[in-house]
């Protein structure tokens, strides 16, 4: 996503102006995404061409402009919200394309690649427990379903490596 | 990994004494290859909490068996506490499960007809200590459960009972706490209790040694994590505890702001 939807759902709250909308945009993530404010204004300038939020009075306190959501912004945030996602799955990982390439390069002893890999992924499922807990114990549940999808993620991800395992153990067939 | 593994401070660490230790270890059933074990070396260092991951049949089991002497290797040596179990004839062998190790299965295995305190009290039985009865009651009370005492396990939830089993494993003050699967047969919420417990007890200096075949739960609660494949050891883990900030964690990302 971008961070157009993330400025219209924070400011179908409230009327907020830049600053706000960045400090809201990275408490809600729990600084899981860090936002430069130059970004958060472009896009909130972008956001105002296209009619789908508008200033509120004059400038204030430093040059401070409040903003509040359009109807057509409105209509625009609700008909996203109930949008489910679609289009193709993303690996942004490396290891998808480093283990195709490992298997030609390197004769393809694969074992100690994954063997590093599934490491790194265990060290984050603990970080993410951790995190989880944090979430928890902070009364930050809507936190806690994030990080509860990241874990699951990668569950699947060593799930993943230990298949592979063990096809470099009993030799690939195909 | 080699900055993680000395970070940890546990080989190189201070007064580490090791606890146990298994040397070029096989295991061959009959008619099967399921539970094997296939050359698998380890060393365990006291107050450590370890996890053997594996998915079923991979050998977790078998291992766990070996170490807490109710199996035999077929080739190899099992060192427990300085002890080859080895060497060991029948009897010499329940006398080491009896005071050294505490077993928790999944399936509890509590005796139907003795109270939750009786069946803590059992091992301590089998030593002929009469006088452990105030430690099975203060077991009990330090795992939350002391009201259920005097109940049989039929009346008990199976978080309880696994509390019980957990207590009776205690029972002896156990140079080794082995858990296979302890929350297999457990909804998620006792689940957590009882590895809640364990972890307790490993910050009380207890070692522990779980099988699982859940990463979550592993990387939850062992620092270090050893993968198990078709009865080879393929990964041993020393993960790093310290906690970090959420952003070195997860990012959330999002295509680029277009035009």
């Amino acid at each position: 996503m971008s961070l157009k939807y993330g400025v219209l759902g924070l400011l179908a709250e409230e009327p907020l102006h830049g600053y706000e909308v960045k400090n809201r945009f990275e408490a809600m993530l729990g600084g899981t995404w860090e936002v430069n404010i130059g970004q958060v204004y472009t896009t909130l300038q972008r956001l105002e061409r296209d009619g789908l939020v508008r200033p509120v009075g004059a400038r204030g306190d430093r040059g401070k402009l409040l903003y509040e959501l359009s109807e057509p912004g409105r209509k625009a945030l609700a008909s996203w919200l109930a949008q489910p996602e679609s289009g193709p799955q993303e690996l942004r990982e490396d290891i998808y394309v480093k283990l195709l390439l490992a298997a030609r390069v390197a004769n393809s002893d694969l074992g100690p690649l994954l063997s590093r890999q599934k490491r790194t992924y265990l060290q984050r499922l603990r970080d993410l427990n951790q995190l989880e807990n944090r979430a928890r114990r902070d009364g930050r549940f809507d936190l806690a379903r994030l990080v509860r999808g990241a874990l699951l993620h990668t569950e699947a991800d060593i799930k993943w490596i230990d298949e592979l395992s063990e096809t470099a153990i009993s030799g690939d067939s195909e | 990994m080699d900055r993680r593994a000395i970070g940890n401070g546990h080989l190189w660490g201070l007064g580490m004494t090791e606890l146990v230790r298994l040397t070029d270890i096989t295991k061959v059933y009959q008619g099967g290859v399921t539970g094997a074990l296939n050359g698998v070396s380890l060393t365990v260092e006291e107050g450590e909490f370890t996890a053997v991951m594996g998915p079923s049949g991979s050998g977790k089991s078998t291992l766990l068996n070996l170490v807490a002497g109710l199996d035999r290797p077929s080739s190899g040596s099992v060192m427990v506490a300085g002890a080859d179990l080895g060497r060991m004839g029948e009897a010499a062998l329940a006398r080491f499960r009896r005071d050294r190790v505490g077993f928790v299965f999944q399936f509890f295995h509590l005796l139907p007809n003795l109270t939750a305190l009786e069946n803590v009290l059992v091992p301590a039985q089998l030593r002929s200590n009469t006088s452990a009865e105030s430690r099975g009651r203060e077991l009990l009370k330090q795992l939350g459960i002391e009201e259920i005492a005097d109940r049989y396990p039929a009346k008990l939830s199976g978080g309880q009972q696994q509390r019980v089993a957990i207590a009776r494993a205690l029972i002896n003050r156990p140079t080794l706490l082995l858990a296979d699967e302890p929350t297999g047969a457990l909804d998620t919420r006792s689940g957590d209790q009882v590895m809640d417990l364990l972890m307790q007890l490993h910050r009380q200096g207890q070692t522990i040694l779980l099988v699982t075949h859940d990463a979550k739960l592993a990387t939850r609660y062992a620092a270090r994590v050893i993968s198990v494949l078709d009865g080879r050891i393929v990964d041993d883990a020393r993960l790093e505890t310290a906690e970090r900030a959420a952003v070195d964690v997860i990012r959330v990302r999002g295509e680029e702001t277009r035009r």
